[in-house]
């Protein structure tokens, strides 16, 4: 083989970029169509029902509203307003796309393929972009992390206040909630002693617990930190413009705006992936799916299948809850992050990392079956003990109404004040 | 390849570290510059980087190398645009370019976790961090201090001579054989990629990107470094304290004063 011809691992790579790109883009237009009828079924109105087939009659249930909302967004006009940062004002789209894009290169989309006997290519073949990167976590982390650079740049370079708060406000929003999505991560990574997202999924097939039974209050923790990592209601401040006008998209219009909602759309697929990856034991379900690695066709498209239809459900979940859930006021945001959450999260780290350690001597001393039961009782305990803790030592942050000095009620005492004030007053003039 | 010709070799490198000095001097900040000095300075930067890939090693396959190339170029000049540029927002913004281009080298050379952990640590946290506060404490203008860097001259001489010097002695301690890696320091996180014989570079590359690496790294960490860790993370944990202390203080008083009636 030339130096010059790709090999079949760079074209095996090729291809999976290209059915991963084009399916992400694909879903995430199918997926903004879902969100407006789950919209208009629970505002109990008829949702987008009339774009079927260009220049037919057919209307497909709307499947062709995607196309047009395109369309749409990408020939309007693509304003830039004068007093922007011109380079990074461009730049900040780009990054947050790339960056959203390039975590799935970590993010395995199936289990593996049946052996396809190609020289050249090692069998079996994963269902992963780069199955040699041996830190898919901390690859995912990382690259969640450089999207931030697009939420500051862009709300910095729009050189608007209203922009500039917004970013600064989503970023800090992002900032702080890296923490406990990190700590959930790390309950699991402790779980399976692997940083690769597809071991992970084999521990879960192969002991047959997913880690949402195993680690609760991880699962909480986690399941929490990426809805406000995807900027979802109850965490969508970054664009709520109804009161905040918006965020650090404010400036934008045309298909550079176009760039920053898709990138969120995705972050939110991301979040999915993760949670069912993580969590809901990716492609394993008792009794359809194998565990082993040596598998027939029928076998690994059931896996794929699977964890699809886990991932959607996911976000069909993301989507009800928009509609159900009232959005926080930023004191909260943070108070939830670092005074709920992140002990919350170190607590499932302490008890994950106390279990893993004991689970040799008590399987020794208690038999398989019943130290494995144990190592299941023991993290809901903490997590009831955790969840009880936390409603009552919630901080009065989450209290909405207006903090006052003294019972409304003590009228004397109000009386008095008045008074005392009138007469400073009377004693300044 | 410090190719047949070493006498060579060494002129390239004396006349690629000197043309850097030169064109470091002229483009790091002043009071006035003129337009010409600062093309100059550029030309002079980019027959720096030339001679530098000129000495260079070779890798292995040509896309590596290509890669390779790719990354470390992004670093050095995004790197060198840090301390030319004026605005500190740029400034962070290049040293975040830079970062990555260093986590492309090291991603490059099979030090997968730490080219991760340097975009998590430093691009992910610090330099968020450095953004919000020069965003937050220069929403208008530049300050004298951004406009005029301080030592022009010695600052380049004294890079200038570290870099000579650096690359010498690393490419006197890799010349002999065909080695991998020429990154001494990073040695005990890719332990397996001493460096090998070409003839058995396809058996290490393949050791290289299945062999567990972060397990690996972990108990040399907790094993033989171990101390270091622990002091390490104790001496964060103080400071984190520290922090949180002054914090405190600081509104006890403000509380004290009545500013905050809550």
């Amino acid at each position: 083989m030339s130096d010059f011809l790709p090999s079949p691992l760079t074209l095996a790579a090729l291809v999976k970029i290209g059915l991963l790109v084009g399916g992400l883009m694909t879903a995430a237009a199918y997926l903004v169509l879902l969100e407006r009828w789950i919209a208009a079924w629970v505002q109990d109105r008829r949702g987008p029902n009339r774009v079927g087939i260009p220049f037919t009659k057919i209307s497909l249930f709307g499947l062709g509203q995607p196309l047009a909302d395109g369309l749409k967004i990408i020939l309007k006009e693509d304003f830039t307003p004068k007093h922007v940062d011109k380079i990074l004002y461009n730049a900040a789209p780009l990054v947050i796309l790339a960056a959203s894009l390039a975590i799935f290169a970590a993010i395995p989309f199936g289990s593996v393929l049946p052996p396809l006997n190609i020289p050249g290519l090692p069998d079996p073949v994963p269902f992963l972009v780069a199955p040699g990167l041996d830190v898919g976590v901390l690859w995912v982390f990382a690259l969640s992390s450089i999207a931030v650079y697009g939420v500051l740049l862009g709300g910095w370079a729009s050189n608007n206040k209203y922009g500039f708060l917004g970013g600064l406000r989503s970023s800090a929003q992002l900032v702080a909630y890296e923490i406990p999505l990190g700590l959930g991560l790390l309950g699991v990574v402790l779980a399976a002693g692997s940083l690769k997202l597809d071991a992970i999924m084999n521990a879960q097939a192969e002991s047959g617990v997913w880690y949402c039974m195993a680690q609760p209050l991880g699962f909480l923790v986690f399941f929490v930190a990426s809805f406000a990592e995807a900027a979802r209601l109850p965490f969508d401040l970054p664009e709520a413009e109804q009161e905040l006008v918006g965020g650090y998209h404010t400036e934008y219009s045309g298909i550079r705006l176009l760039l920053f909602l898709v990138s969120e759309f995705l972050h939110m697929i991301t979040a999915a992936f993760l949670i069912v990856i993580m969590f809901l034991g990716g492609w394993h379900f008792w009794g359809i799916t194998g565990s082993s690695q040596q598998i027939t066709w029928l076998e690994a498209l059931l896996r794929f299948g699977i964890l699809s239809a886990k991932i959607l459900a996911v976000i069909v979940f993301f989507m009800l809850v928009r509609w159900s859930w009232p959005r926080f006021r930023f004191d909260q945001l943070m108070n939830l992050a670092w005074k709920v959450m992140l002990p919350l999260g170190l607590a499932n780290l302490v008890t994950v990392a106390a279990v893993e350690e004991f689970r040799p001597q008590f399987t020794e001393a208690l038999g398989a079956t019943t130290a494995g039961w144990l190592a299941i009782a023991v993290p809901w305990v903490v997590f009831f003990v955790g969840w009880i803790l936390a409603g009552i030592l919630t901080p009065s942050g989450t209290d909405n109404r207006p903090i006052r000095a003294h019972d409304p009620l003590d009228i004397e005492r109000g009386i008095r004040e008045h008074d005392l004030a009138e007469t400073e007053l009377a004693g300044t003039r | 390849m410090f190719g047949s010709d070493p006498t060579s070799a060494g002129t390239l490198l004396a006349a690629g570290v000197t043309s850097a000095a030169v064109s470091l001097w002229l483009l790091l900040p002043r009071g006035t510059q003129s337009p010409a000095s600062m093309r100059l300075g550029t030309v002079l930067g980019l027959l720096a980087l030339a001679a530098f890939v000129a000495t260079g090693q070779r890798l292995g396959s040509i896309g590596e190398e290509a890669v390779f190339l790719i990354v470390s170029l992004v670093a050095v000049v995004a790197g060198a645009a840090t301390i030319v540029t004026r605005s500190p927002v740029y400034s962070a913004i290049w040293f975040a370019l830079a970062l990555a281009g260093v986590a492309g080298v090291l991603l490059v050379l099979g030090a997968q976790f730490l080219g991760v952990a340097t975009i998590v640590v430093y691009a992910g946290a610090i330099l968020v961090m450095f953004l919000f506060v020069l965003m937050l404490a220069q929403p208008s203008g530049m300050a004298p201090y951004d406009r005029v860097s301080s030592e022009p001259l010695l600052s380049a001489v004294a890079g200038a001579v570290l870099l000579g010097l650096l690359t010498l002695s690393i490419g006197r301690l890799t010349a002999e054989p065909a080695a991998c890696c020429n990154t001494p320091s990073r040695a005990a996180a890719m332990a397996d990629a001493a460096p090998v014989a070409p003839a058995a570079a396809d058996v290490a590359k393949a050791d290289r990107m299945e062999s567990d690496q972060v397990a690996r790294l972990g108990a040399e960490l907790f094993g033989r470094h171990l101390l270091a860790v622990e002091v390490a993370g104790v001496l964060l944990l103080a400071s984190l304290v520290g922090a949180i202390a002054v914090v405190s203080r600081g509104e006890a008083a403000a509380a004290s004063e009545g500013r905050f009636s809550r």
